[in-house]
């Protein structure tokens, strides 16, 4: 089972205030409209990934397709910051806040005998409200979506082996079911 | 539509037409008084439960009124003071009275309510009434749809979100729950609760208090939108049989069940030669065009039902 990494978010703190006013005006690319929205939102296109920047000194990343991107992005741009005359910290931590990532069965599922047949706790089918099934795990507390085409979305997980566990659960429960 | 028909009581006997009906107790049956013919029997008797076990339950059970019902905040065993002046033998209250009866009154209906959760109870059941009232429900879902809200309220479940969505989801599953459901569009028309806020709330309320809903299939609601659409039982039937094909071939999974149903009766429409146009089937339906026309080629591929159009 191939499992691809679509969206990885991560957090970190640049350590002290940031004047967001400044930032925006030597960074181009740099969108900052407070009334609209408090934070400096910082689109890169290589790798394409966006920056929140907040005056606390609090970074979010999004959009980086890996553990290690986000973690790379995080830094150049603190060091873009750096060259601008904010003093920031070298070794931020950073933190990773959720990883989503898809995979294929390569075979239909039906949903509905899914739904009844995995009890109602951890599953949840509403077709007339969103056409996926939402599998709930409880341990690693991850979310996953069942879609009818056999596609698979996995999100919520901290860790790239929590969505590996999560899934392997999720396959070994629907063919113990004899679902699959 | 059938159900209505049955819940409304026969008042006139189909033999000869006369209007004595002779309600027996005793044996459940309704007799027509003047020519005996036996119009229904077997017949539940929906009063009170009066059967004791024990000295305890029949202390209980030893009272008068009407039945209780959960729809009321009281269960409907207060005293309400008529707002007629007339006493019990119907002669008109004197007029140095009248300022009495009023004050009364007035203190009747504040103690009635004794505290503010009572009287946001009392609000949402109202409420729950004139939607239910509003989509023409039956007394069963409204009772069902209030023993929900109240269990919702005993787990602390309003608090964060509004009455009036607690109510139009409380009554979204329990049409669900009576095998009757409405589209969460209909609701969300009757309740002025956005469609988005209601299926927000019917999810988290599902979870919470864990009920067991099974997904609604398409087959729930071919007979409603059939009858809006003035489809003869023939049509209905073939809407039934080309569902019930189309589960088995399983091409229901991931399809939201209107648009299923719609396209189904939109097909068995054409073979009967009753045809709808889309856009009514759609309006009906409470979908799109776009999403009849691509359920209804997959129908036809799937079914290999050739449509001359």
């Amino acid at each position: 089972m191939e499992i691809k990494v679509e969206n990885v978010v991560a957090s970190a703190s640049a350590g002290v205030p940031l004047d967001l006013q400044k930032i925006s005006m030597t960074l181009e690319d740099a969108e900052y409209v407070p009334e609209k929205f408090p934070g400096l939102i910082y689109r890169l296109k290589e790798p394409k990934t966006a920056l929140l920047l907040f005056s606390s000194g609090k970074l979010v990343c999004t959009g980086a397709k890996s553990v290690e991107m986000a973690h790379n992005v995080v830094k150049i741009v603190l060091a873009k910051i750096k060259d601008i005359g904010i003093n920031v910290m070298d070794d931020p931590e950073i933190k990773i806040q959720n990883i989503v990532a898809t995979t294929d069965l390569k075979k239909e599922l039906n949903l509905n005998s899914i739904a009844i047949s995995l009890g109602l706790e951890k599953v949840e089918y509403e077709p007339e409200q969103f056409p996926g099934l939402v599998y709930r795990v409880e341990y690693p507390r991850v979310v996953a979506l069942l879609f009818g085409s056999g596609k698979i979305v996995c999100t919520g997980a901290r860790e790239i082996k929590d969505i590996d566990i999560a899934l392997q659960e999720i396959v070994n429960e629907l063919s113990d079911a004899d679902l699959i | 539509m059938v159900d209505k028909v049955q819940v409304e009581e026969v008042t006139k006997c189909p033999e000869c037409g006369s209007e004595h009906i002779i309600r027996d107790y005793e044996r459940g049956e309704l007799v027509c008084g003047d020519c005996g013919v036996v119009i229904n029997d077997l017949q539940i008797d929906m009063g009170p439960e009066w059967r004791a076990f024990d000295s305890a339950q029949g202390e209980a059970r030893a009272r008068t009124g009407s039945p209780i019902t959960l729809t009321r905040h009281d269960k409907g065993l207060s005293t309400e003071i008529g707002w007629k002046n007339k006493d019990s033998y119907g002669k008109s209250i004197p007029s140095r009275n009248r300022a009495q009866m009023y004050r009364l009154r007035k203190w009747q209906r504040r103690i009635r309510v004794s505290n503010a959760t009572e009287r946001n109870l009392a609000f949402a059941l109202s409420e729950l009434d004139r939607v239910a009232s509003g989509l023409g429900l039956p007394r069963n879902i409204r009772e069902t749809a209030a023993m929900i809200y109240r269990n919702a309220v005993n787990k602390n479940l309003i608090r964060g979100r509004s009455i009036e969505g607690v109510v139009a989801s409380s009554l979204y599953a329990a049409c669900r729950q009576c095998n009757v459901p409405r589209t969460l569009d209909e609701i969300s028309a009757a309740s002025r609760v956005s469609r988005k806020e209601i299926g927000r709330t019917y999810r988290f309320m599902t979870r919470e208090l864990n009920l067991k809903l099974m997904p609604t299939s398409p087959q729930d609601y071919v007979s409603r939108f059939a009858s809006e659409l003035k489809l003869s039982g023939e049509t209905i039937t073939k809407g039934y049989e080309i569902l019930k094909q189309a589960d088995q071939l399983e091409i229901t999974s991931g399809r939201g069940p209107t648009g299923m149903a719609a396209a189904a009766i939109y097909i068995a429409s054409i073979m009967t030669s009753e045809r709808r146009t889309q856009r009514e089937v759609a309006d009906v339906a409470g979908v799109t065009e776009v999403t009849i026309r691509n359920r209804y080629k997959e129908l036809a591929e799937q079914l290999g039902i050739d449509l001359e159009i």
